[in-house]
This record gives C-alpha cells, structure tokens and sequence, in this order.
C-alpha cells in the first residue's frame, strides 16, 4: 500500500476512527490498531472496539492498493507531529514507512488478517435532519446511565411515536424523552436500544453536517455523517416502562424563567458540596434557592415566578437539575411536582416535545 | 477535660498571626495537653488549638500555651464564666460504620442480594492462603467464591484469583467461579476482574441494612 495526501484531513480521519479503538486490554490485540484499506484515491480507516466501530473515508493520491493495521495512538501521535504539507504512507509486510519532508518514521505493523470482520452495515436507509437529531441528542443523552452494571439503562431508546421517532433515556435518577415528529425512521411499534457511548460520538460529528443517514440491521445500527460511518451493536433487552413513571397530574406548577433560574442555580450550586442538594422553596410569586454545606457556608437566591399551587419545599441534585433545565427548550419552563418526595416533571412552555423528569433528594 | 467559658480574646503567634477579637468562647484543655477555642457554631473545628505537646502557662487573667516549636496561643480572659474538669477515662475509640466485616454478614445473610439464586455454603472457607469471604452454591449447583471489600481494588481482584487457585484443586469443588463484591469497584479494577474471568457487584451498603436512601430512584 501507498499513498499520499495532506497532513491535516489525515490527522482528522486517524483520529475520529481511533475514537473507537480501545484503551483498555483487549482479548484481541489486533484491535489497537488501525485498519486502512486503499482503492484507487480512496482511504478507509476504521477503528473498532467490536462494539463500536467508527470508519472514516478520506481523499488520497494512491499509489498501490493494500490493507494493514498499524498501531493507532503511534500513528495518530506521528502523523499529529509531523510538519505541515505532504505525508506520504507506504507500507509493506510488516512495517509502514511515514514521512514528509525530512522527517521518516518506520513502524512495525499488525498483521490485517488477524482483523476481525466487521458487520455490514444494513443496505436500506434513512436520512435525518443532522441539527434536529443533534438537538434531540444533546437533551437525551447526557440522562443514560454510565454504570455498565445495567447495561439497559447505558442506551437510548429510538422508538416509533406516531408518525415520528421518540429519544428515551434514563439512569433511574433522571428520564430525558423527546419527540422528534414528522421523523419516520422505525415501523409501527419498532424499537432498538442504542449504546449512549456511540451516539456520543455521533454529536460530535453533527454539528457541521446537514444529514445524517441510519441504517438499522437486526443486531447493529449505523449513522453515516459525510465521509464518517459510526456502527453500533444494538444492546439486547426490555427497557423500563418509562411511560408508568410520567404522572398524569400535577398540583404544583411552577413557572420561572429559564435562563434566570439557570444562572442562580449555578451561582447557589456553589453553596452545595458533598453531594448536598439544592432546596427550591416554592412560593405564589417567587422560588428561593437555598444550598447549606455544613462546616463550608450557605447560598440564598429569590427569583420571581408563578406558583399555582401549595408552598412546597424540595430539594434535588443540583447537577441533574441544571442538566435537564439546560436542555429544556424555551424562553420559560415549568416544574410541575405532586409533593416532595415524587418526580418532577421539567417542561419548557409551549415545547411539548421535551420533558425531563427528576426525582427529588429527601431532606430534613 | 477541663472546660472554661470565658469572655476572652486570643492571639496566635507561630507561622502567621491571629487574632480572635473578645467574645464568649468555650476553651477546652484536654488531659494530653491540647487546647481548644471554640465558638458557639459549627461541627467540630475550634476557631483556635494548640496540639499536644506543648506547656500551659496561667498568670492573672491570661493564659499563655507554648509549643516546641516556639508558636504561641495567648488567651486574655476578661470574665470567667464556668470552669470544671471532669475524669473522662479512657477512650474506646471510634467504630467506623460499614467495616467489611458487617458487610461480609450483611451479605452472607442474604447472598441473594448478590445474585439471584446464591445459597451460602459457609462464611470465612478454610483454604491453605486464608479464608475466602463467603462460599456459595449458584443456582445449578457450582461453588462461587466471593471476595467482599468496601473498596474494590485490584489488590481484592488478585487476592480471589489466588483463592479461586487453591478451590479449583478442591475435587469436592471445582469448577469455581469468583464474585467480586464492593461498595465501589474502581474501573481497573473491574478490568482486571473481566479478564480473569471474575464478575464485578456492587452492593449499597445502607439498602442491606434496610437504611432508606435520601437519594430516591424513579424505579
């Protein structure tokens, strides 16, 4: 294999492939490495974890056709040094040659047969708007769980919902749902879990683009962004009966301007260490924010805001309060409660494409 | 203990200066020799100490504690408004809550609450390197030797690996399969654990002891 091309767009594909590669041991060593594949002009980088899979097309002068797997962090370390302008890459049995200008290095490469195969993607397709799918990602993802002991609880739910696609996800603290309509990705009553730790990587990649296409298999799921495919496995189980968690009715609304609120619960936060929650104190025409960290001093905030309802103290963990009310749509949101000790329900007015529901922190 | 409140002011004079303007204060000198200003507030730090050892000094309305080191807390006591001692004895010592050894009972009363399905065998298993924590029967019958931490680490990781060395010689044993159980299992941890071949739990420790958590779960 030989080629040549310019050092940044290089650097660019090594590293969004090396995304997926895996930092911790592996049982197959060959998977710390890179796989590129030349035809003609065209590059293909993939890193992989069998997991995740990120493959990424790149524009190339090719000199010779080939395949071989060369250490990832080593070559996206070298070619991320080298001077700006052309790299040229040849590689040969068992090493590959990088060089631009003055500069030669020579690495041992991986044998490409020990390569697993990696699935096909699906062949039919569908295609999104990349900004909304990016938006709904950005408020759902961030309430999946990290704990890979419920691995349920690690994805995003991708349903059908009426004529469009719904986003679920939940770490059991916190539930994100979010209605993308009009979108027709999945038949009548289709729905797959997909690994939060993929469609993390998907946000990266959409910001710039204006497309993204899904290809969904019967165990794994692609999403292709301009030159970047990012495979996902599916992960296998029955999700939560999020819908039994949503309560009907609330005899506590509060509404409150959103960017306000935003900024007094970052300055009160400051008051709430150890794990200590943030107490909303609501009240006919204001809420108080209140954080006490024994030993360390307290805050007190008062905003204005409507309140039908009871005066009603709750406190909540004031990191997934900001989160959700961060991701909520709108000028205003509403918090709408039954009592201290019941979820809470975060809405922006007017967007009823979103909510977040927050279970409180009890407190003396 | 001697305890004295006292309308006082203090000065502290060794790698910086303080001074604590006049106040009432509770002064606490304890039998080793430290002092303690306290304020009518906060949990457990005094606004003022000198540690042990270090040399008393009381003069008419002032006391002066002098360290080795030369640092000096001088207390001027304007109104003396109590002052006892009181023979406390000596201190058992603090029992810190959620040892292992609780949490290894905890567990063994209910190893369901590791696995569904685990029926314990015997707590403290005899092998010839120590005992293993608990010894249980999963649901098909095999031995499953759990190792319980508080903190998981990778020293607990490898301390099961050799016990699960010496079980699989047992005939009356093998194959035995290892669970790692903690609190909190640190991420190398549970790396080293899959690569073994040993699975990872994490237990909470309140919810054994049927302790309500204030942090509450949708489900």
């Amino acid at each position: 294999m030989k080629f040549r091309c310019e050092r940044d767009p290089l650097v660019e594909a090594l590293n969004a492939a090396s995304r997926a590669v895996t930092t911790r041991g592996s049982s197959l060593p060959v998977l710390s490495g890179l796989r590129l594949e030349l035809h003609g002009d065209q590059l293909q980088v993939t890193g992989s974890d069998l997991d995740l899979t990120i493959s990424v097309r790149a524009a190339v002068s090719g000199d010779a056709d080939g395949v071989a797997v060369v250490p990832a962090k080593l070559l996206s370390d070298i070619v991320r040094a080298l001077p700006p302008g052309a790299v040229t890459v040849e590689i040969d049995d068992d090493e590959a040659r990088i060089g631009s200008g003055r500069s030669q290095f020579a690495v041992r490469t991986i044998p490409a047969h020990e390569y697993p195969q990696l699935p096909e993607p699906a062949e039919s397709s569908v295609s999104l708007d990349a900004g909304a799918f990016a938006e709904a990602l950005r408020q759902v993802v961030a309430a999946a769980s990290n704990d890979e002991s419920r691995p349920i609880l690690t994805g995003v739910l991708m349903a059908a919902e009426g004529d469009g696609l719904r986003l679920v996800a939940t770490d059991s603290y916190r539930l994100a749902v979010r209605d993308l309509p009009g979108t027709s990705v999945l038949a009548e009553g289709q729905q797959v879990l997909v690994p939060s730790t993929a469609l993390r990587e998907l946000s990266r990649l959409l910001s710039s683009a204006e497309a993204v296409t899904l290809r969904l298999g019967e165990r794994d799921v692609a999403f292709e962004v301009d030159d970047v495919r990012v495979t996902s496995r599916l992960i296998e189980g029955d999700f939560p009966n999020y819908r039994g968690l949503i309560p009907n009715a609330h005899p506590n609304r509060l509404t409150v301007g959103r960017e306000q609120l935003l900024e007094a619960l970052r300055r009160v936060r400051l008051l709430a260490r150890e794990a200590t929650p943030v107490r909303l104190v609501l009240k006919a025409d204001s809420v108080e924010l209140l954080a006490i960290t024994q030993d360390v001093g307290q805050a007190h905030e008062e905003l204005d805001a409507k309140h039908d309802g009871d005066e009603l103290t709750v406190a909540f963990n004031p990191e997934y309060l900001i989160a959700g009310i961060d991701v909520t749509p709108g000028d205003e949101i509403t918090l709408e409660t039954i009592d201290a000790l019941k979820p809470a329900l975060i809405r922006g007015v007017d967007t009823p494409e979103f909510l977040y529901l927050l279970m409180p922190v009890r407190v003396s | 203990m001697r305890l004295v409140i006292a309308r006082c002011s203090v000065d502290y004079d060794g790698r910086l200066s303080a001074h604590l303007p006049l106040a009432t204060r509770l002064i606490m000198v304890k039998a080793d020799g430290c002092v303690a200003v306290h304020a009518d507030g906060g949990a457990y730090k005094p606004l003022n100490w000198m540690n042990a050892p270090n040399r008393l000094t009381e003069e008419e309305g002032r006391w002066v504690v002098t360290n080795p080191k030369g640092e000096t807390l001088t207390i001027t006591l304007d109104e003396v408004l109590h002052d006892s001692a009181h023979e406390l004895g000596v201190d058992p010592g603090l029992q810190k809550d959620g040892v292992e050894a609780h949490l290894q009972e905890l567990l063994a009363a209910d190893p369901c609450s590791i696995v569904e399905g685990l029926k314990l065998v015997r707590r403290e298993w005899p092998t010839d390197i120590g005992p293993v924590d608990l010894l249980c029967r999963d649901a098909e019958g095999v031995a499953v030797a759990i190792e319980v931490k508080r903190r998981g680490e990778i020293d607990g990781v490898e301390q099961l690996v050799r016990y699960l060395e010496r079980l699989e010689l047992d005939p009356t044993l093998r194959p035995v399969r290892g669970i790692f159980v903690a609190q909190v299992i640190k991420p190398q941890a549970k790396v080293l654990a899959e690569a073994r071949g040993i699975a990872c739990v994490e237990v909470d420790y309140d919810e054994l002891r049927g302790i309500e958590s204030n942090v509450l779960k949708l489900f």
